[in-house]
């Protein structure tokens, strides 16, 4: 196992990856501004605050490597902080303060881990030790591992959908390219401590689905869902083959775009509503058929059913499981979305289809909102047909 | 002839694309024309291949690059063939059938019929890969259209409650066949699966993987609960699953992994013992049911149990009985099927308590079904004998006689269910509310649909040979046996003709005779006669014979016990249960840690990670 995590840390593109972040992440800040037209997130200030998190985070991207893109990312990340705390509800700005400290903690952490390590060779003792324990600490909490996750369900449950979908699908996933370069520029972090980063995979991919069934909350159910991907994405990381950091890169992009998706539709359900949707709802497809078929596509994304573009990342993820651990780590993975299955499928069905509550009124879905999801929903269908154009740019 | 293989998936591609361009404009059963125009297309096209593959020839082309070393890559045998022409033909007949059945929905058909195009395209596309990637994807695709075509009418509970049962039920047992991609990839690093790398990658282990996806899809036992709750799918839709598009994904994965690779004894072995359990399990169960689509259902279990059992067996006439079987099969269930559909369409329910003498109101409807209940009880001059006689005669060749009496046996319990359906609902007494009721046959489209498929089970029964030279044949010899069965007329001859086949014949027919007593024998008597029904105590109430309720409560007393044995959900429900009450647990224990001691706990699990990063 440990060889082979040391034979090979390298990605064939043929393009900078993260010049590819950039692009998916300046689309999805389209589809949220246009979403957002469609269905208010908030006020002025919403509008400043996620604007400038959306620069911040390209600019990161822009950058490539260094010191500036921790910088912008860690700004980026301030800036989600003050979205959440802007929602005009107590437990919200309780979310924010949560959040806030968290993510000093984590950024602190980060920094000072990143100080130390300055090379891809490994530290004199004891120095590798100490900046390989603030690296795991803090991207952990960070990125929301299980079990330090303990910021993300709050701001799930009590953010506007499109900021939630902004801190989970952008700033995340910005965030977690970093951890991507780490491993490419200090693979020994990974290596020495293989066992300690898998524990925090298996516990993310398993903690997080079970909690996510736990959940009555849909955006809380989904942000436990984040986890749930998170440790997928950490265990393609950790593996470091070609097929573990491309499977990891591109079940990130898809991460991404799925995230936006569900919040999306969750959050047309919310908008009309009025309140927040949990398993108390019913029958919301009856109601807001396009939001239903974008649920529907985004559970089945996020678990990598093809013809979704989700199912391209995962085959790979799931190439570098049985690279890494052979067969019974492939049943590991599988038992672990087999519940994801089960959550996104208890949801699905109870609050999505079958018989509605009140009376059905067709047509209140904002056109533009739909018109946002199908636009997502056939996006990531036909690079799931066709996704060699991708797959040759990361490799 | 190579560039024919795309030619079935660029008509059904079209069929989908011009759906969706036109489905705002076209009215519903427009849309149902064109779904059939598209499917007949397509099975020309499939049958522009049919040439070549009766010379033995296989047809290969590539066409683009889906993912490293993942070419969409075809390659197209006899086996391919006939679950191709299995998809497009049936497929058809059940597209036409659509044109009035779907003709009054108000909201969906443009969904209903893209994807009923892309579920036939799923298993011509999953049937001509000669990439296993590309295998899986359409093993998925296929199971996505069932889903949404199962929960078609999502605004009913009932319905989207048998959906989430089929898609839990097959996505999660398909990461079987993934694993098994995955593994030989890794040992042999291919994906091709006509490679011969792949043979000396394939292991035991592989092939159980890939078996448990197969079971799941193709309802063996214990993987079988899921397709009585998909019954509140649209008749169509049911027709589709059971006769042609989903089923038979299974079938063909598992006769497809004779082409990968030879098979160990203890392989055989346990098809056989599978396809045996499952015989007899589906039977028992659709014994029990009152509605004619779960009744279908449960026969469509034990009827995949006898072509399993066939490919089980694994000689050259085990294969091509099983091969035969599986057409046969798709002709006269598809057919049952739309006779379902046809006498809940008119009458408003398929309950068979509530229905009865309908022979007299719908007597094309009653006519077709007689032949296709023929065909699946074993009845000679249909297609169903054939394909019984050559499965018997497989079985004796092959010195295994369990199979032989299973076989019968549950040819009897098949000919007792029919029976059971057949008076119930078409003959007998109507009852007062169908007196009532405006009832009409079924309309010509749908008439075609079903009068297609059954006389199919005449012609086939009749001359079996055409389909056993042109289809059977091939396909056997694609799975690497050589070819040494001839069929004539009837079906009443083969090569291997003997005592043993007589044997056969006589099993078969006096299978259709007890069944046909015992069910005589529970029948009401001609309300003249004064004499009761022995029962072996006192006489039963005038005009007290059992009908389809009495005797679903005969079969649910007598065997309760097998039933609570051979219910596989028995255990499905109490893990599901466990799971959520472990979630429900865990989460109530971690919830004040997220809320109030969010701090207190990163700094110890930070403290944690700094001791074992230290002791590490």
């Amino acid at each position: 196992m440990i060889s082979l995590l040391q034979n090979t840390v390298s990605l064939s593109g043929t393009v900078n990856w993260d010049w590819v972040f950039f692009g998916a992440f300046l689309l999805l800040m389209v589809a949220i501004v246009l979403y957002s037209l469609a269905i208010p997130q908030g006020g002025k200030r919403w509008w400043t605050l996620a604007l400038l998190l959306g620069a911040f985070v390209l600019a990161g991207m822009a950058v490539g490597e260094g010191t500036l893109r921790v910088v912008f990312l860690d700004i980026a990340a301030f800036l989600a902080v003050a979205l959440v705390w802007i929602a005009d509800c107590p437990k919200a700005k309780d979310a924010a303060r949560r959040y806030l400290i968290l993510m000093v903690i984590a950024m602190a952490f980060i920094a000072g881990g990143l100080y130390l390590v300055e090379g891809k060779a490994p530290l004199a003792a004891p120095l590798d030790k100490i900046a390989a324990a603030l690296l795991i600490v803090g991207f952990s909490l960070k990125l929301a591992f299980v079990p330090f996750y303990f910021w993300l369900p709050g701001v799930a449950e009590h953010s506007k959908p499109m900021t939630t979908a902004l801190i989970v699908a952008v700033v995340d996933i910005a965030a977690f390219t970093e951890l991507i370069h780490l491993r490419l520029n200090a693979g020994w972090v990974f290596e020495n401590y293989a066992t300690l980063w898998l524990v925090l995979a298996l516990l993310s991919m398993f903690g997080g689905a079970i909690l996510a069934l736990a959940q009555k909350n849909i955006k809380r159910m989904l942000a436990f869902s984040t986890m749930d991907d998170m440790g997928y994405l950490l265990l393609g990381t950790l593996v470091g083959t070609q097929a573990g950091l491309s499977g990891a890169l591109l079940a990130a992009l898809g991460h991404a775009f799925f995230k936006v998706i569900l919040f999306a539709a969750v959050g047309v359900a919310e908008f009309k509503n009025g309140h927040d949707l949990t398993i108390e709802d019913h029958g919301m497809a009856a109601l807001y058929p396009v939001s239903a078929a974008a649920f529907i596509a985004g559970a089945l994304g996020m678990i990598g059913v093809p013809p979704l573009f989700g199912f391209l990342g995962r085959w790979r993820l799931y190439l570098a499981g049985v690279e890494f651990g052979g067969w019974m780590f492939f049943i590991a993975m599988s038992l672990a979305t087999g519940l994801a299955l089960l959550y996104y499928v208890r949801v699905i069905h109870i609050v999505w289809l079958g018989k509605p509550d009140g009376e059905i009124v067709k047509g209140q879905e904002p056109k533009l909102a739909a018109f946002v999801l199908v636009v997502l929903m056939v996006l990531t269908l036909v690079v799931g047909l066709y996704p060699t154009w991708l797959t040759a740019l990361i490799g | 002839v190579n560039q024919f293989v795309v030619l079935p998936l660029e008509a059904l591609g079209v069929g989908i694309l011009l759906q969706l361009a036109l489905g705002r404009v076209l009215s519903p059963k427009a849309k149902g024309w064109l779904a059939f125009l598209t499917g007949l297309v397509a099975l020309v096209r499939v049958l522009f291949l049919l040439p070549a593959i009766m010379q033995g020839k296989t047809i290969d082309a590539t066409l683009f690059q889906w993912d490293q070393n993942a070419f969409l890559q075809y390659h197209v045998d006899g086996l391919s063939l006939i679950f191709a022409l299995m998809a497009t033909g049936i497929g058809s007949a059940i597209l036409i059938y659509c044109v009035n059945y779907m003709a009054h929905e108000t909201e969906g058909t443009t969904r209903f019929y893209v994807l009923m195009l892309t579920f036939i395209a799923g298993l011509v596309n999953l049937v001509f890969s000669a990439n296993l990637l590309l295998v899986y994807l359409s093993w998925e695709v296929i199971g996505l259209c069932s889903y949404f075509l199962v929960g078609f009418w999502y605004k009913d509970s009932a319905a989207t409650n048998g959906a989430r049962k089929v898609l839990v039920m097959t996505h999660i047992p398909g990461y079987g066949l993934l694993a098994g991609i995955l593994l030989i990839y890794h040992q042999s690093g291919t994906l091709v699966w006509t490679d011969p790398a792949v043979s000396a990658a394939f292991t035991t282990g592989i092939f159980v993987l890939m078996l448990i996806a197969a079971m799941a899809k193709s309802v063996m036992f214990p993987l079988n609960t899921w397709i009585p709750e998909a019954m509140n799918a649209p008749t169509p839709v049911s027709a589709l699953l059971h006769s042609a598009c989903y089923v038979k994904a299974g079938v063909y994965l598992i006769a497809r992994m004779y082409s990968m690779v030879h098979w160990p004894h203890a392989w055989n072995v346990t098809v056989i013992t599978i396809g045996c359990v499952t015989i007899l399990t589906g039977a028992l169960f659709a014994l029990a049911q009152t509605d004619m689509k779960r009744m279908l259902a449960f026969s469509t279990i034990s009827q995949l149990g006898y072509i399993i059992t066939g490919l089980g067996i694994g000689t050259n006439l085990g294969i091509a009985a099983g091969l035969f079987y599986c057409l046969a099969h798709g002709l006269f269930k598809g057919t049952l099927f739309l006779c379902a559909g046809a006498v809940q369409h008119a009458t408003g329910t398929r309950d068979m308590r509530k229905l009865g003498g309908l022979a007299a109101r719908m007597p094309w409807t009653a006519r077709i079904w007689l032949i296709a209940a023929a065909s699946i009880i074993g009845i000679p001059l249909t297609n169903g004998f054939v394909a019984k006689w050559l499965l018997l005669d497989a079985a004796l060749n092959a010195n295994l006689p369990i199979v032989v009496v299973v076989a019968w046996l549950v040819s009897v319990i098949t000919a007792i269910y029919m029976l059971k359906a057949t008076v119930s609902v078409f003959y007998g007494e109507e009852p007062e509310w169908l007196k009532a009721t405006k009832v009409h046959d079924a309309e010509p489209s749908m008439l075609a649909g079903l009068g297609i498929l059954g006389s199919l089970c005449l012609v086939f029964g009749i001359a079996p040979q055409l389909l056993f030279r042109s289809l059977v044949t091939p396909a056997v010899n694609a799975l690497g046996f050589s070819q040494d069965v001839s069929l004539t007329w009837f079906g009443l001859q083969t090569s291997s003709a003997g005592v043993q086949v007589t044997l056969g014949a006589a099993i078969a027919v006096i299978a259709v005779l007890i069944g046909w007593m015992v069910f005589a024998l529970v029948q009401p008597r001609a309300q003249k006669t004064n004499a009761g029904v022995f029962t072996g105590g006192d006489p039963m109430p005038l005009n007290g014979g059992m009908n389809a309720e009495d005797f679903t409560v005969l079969a649910e007393t007598t065997l309760a016990p097998v039933y609570a044995v051979t219910n596989p959900d028995r255990v499905y429900f109490p893990l599901w249960q466990t799971i959520k009450k472990a979630a429900a647990w865990l989460g109530k224990v971690l919830a004040p840690l997220s809320e109030k001691y969010a701090v207190v706990a990163t700094v110890v699990l930070a403290l944690i990670v700094f001791v074992v990063v230290w002791l590490g």
